[in-house]
């Protein structure tokens, strides 16, 4: 683990104790996992004192049925432009309240972002100030990526008038 | 022969069909919709290697209503079906359609819920073109074909219909 990411980890997990819930990494990429109760001020803390003021992407995943601690993620990953290092955040979201705080207030790369995982998860973003489909037409009903969801879709792409000339 | 047995040289007769269709098959403005991967190949034909313009195909004009020719190229999402079928009633008749590539002809590799499975569920297509996507003389057949299609037709072809 590079240094950035031991300090980064450290930092979460002293100053959040209550609710960091793990650490993790894979293929070189570390990441902490957390409770979405604090997680605006989890980020802020590693946006204004550990310098990761880039946030990449922010996604989510679905973990049904595959015995996780809740069903959604949502996966931060930031960037740290001067040091150059990854680190991700992890926050848990359970299935039946589908909701956690908006990051838009800490990057500005958030809000689209956070736009997706809604469109595509069902994961609404409390704060957020214009929450609503960016992939998908707006009358599209159901997320799609959620794993009970099938690939094929419920008709709706057959669902449109045909040319009568 | 008729008419030519006595008339000047240089005249011809022919049927109205016949000349009317010529005019139509061999001045074909195509509407270039072009979307994803397969538009980059209708560029590719419309420029000057493979030149599309030989086949009178040579105004490109991206507003419908001076077209008679779309070339659907590229998959066609949720999103953009109602788009298309606005940009499909705005050309006037008669017109054509050429379904360029696998995803606009049924729907491709992309058989997932927002992409529609061939264009021509919606809008009446005249070529389908296979290929993902198809070469640059591909495109040229079937500009080809749908000139003998229109060198074909009756004149009523296109009217609207009862």
């Amino acid at each position: 683990m590079s240094d950035l990411q031991q300090r980064a980890l450290s930092a979460v997990e002293e100053r959040f104790g209550d609710d960091f819930l793990g650490a993790d990494s894979h293929a070189g990429q570390h990441w902490a996992e957390v409770k979405r109760d604090r997680i605006v001020e989890v980020l802020t803390m590693l946006r204004d004192e550990l310098g990761f003021d880039m946030l990449t992407d922010l996604t989510a995943v679905d973990y049904l049925d595959k015995g996780e601690r809740e069903r959604f993620a949502i996966v931060y990953v930031l960037y740290n432009m001067a040091e150059k290092g990854n680190f991700r955040v992890k926050a848990w979201v359970p299935e039946d309240d589908p909701e956690i705080d908006t990051a838009s207030n800490v990057w500005l790369a958030a809000p689209w972002a956070e736009r997706e995982v809604f469109d595509m998860y069902g994961i609404t973003f409390a704060g957020h100030s214009d929450l609503r489909r960016i992939l998908l037409p707006d009358w599209y009903e159901g997320h799609p990526l959620r794993k009970d969801y099938p690939l094929e879709g419920h008709g709706e792409r057959h669902d449109f008038e045909r040319y009568r000339s | 022969m008729g008419v030519e047995t006595w008339a000047p040289e240089g005249l011809l007769t022919t049927r109205t069909a016949d000349l009317i269709n010529w005019g139509r098959a061999n001045s074909l403005w195509p509407m270039p919709f072009g979307v994803a991967c397969c538009a980059i190949e209708m560029m590719a034909t419309l420029a000057s290697n493979y030149d599309m313009s030989r086949f009178g195909a040579e105004a490109i004009r991206f507003s419908p209503r001076q077209s008679d020719l779309m070339i659907v190229s590229g998959r066609i999402s949720l999103k953009m079906m109602p788009v298309l079928f606005k940009i499909w009633e705005q050309m006037p008749e008669p017109k054509w359609c050429i379904s360029m590539g696998a995803c606009a002809s049924c729907g491709g590799i992309f058989d997932t819920y927002a992409m529609t499975q061939g264009v021509d569920r919606f809008i009446p297509v005249d070529v389908y073109i296979p290929g993902c996507p198809p070469r640059p003389e591909t495109l040229l057949d079937a500009l080809m074909k749908i000139q003998e299609i229109v060198a074909a037709e009756r004149l009523d072809a296109h009217d609207a219909q009862a």
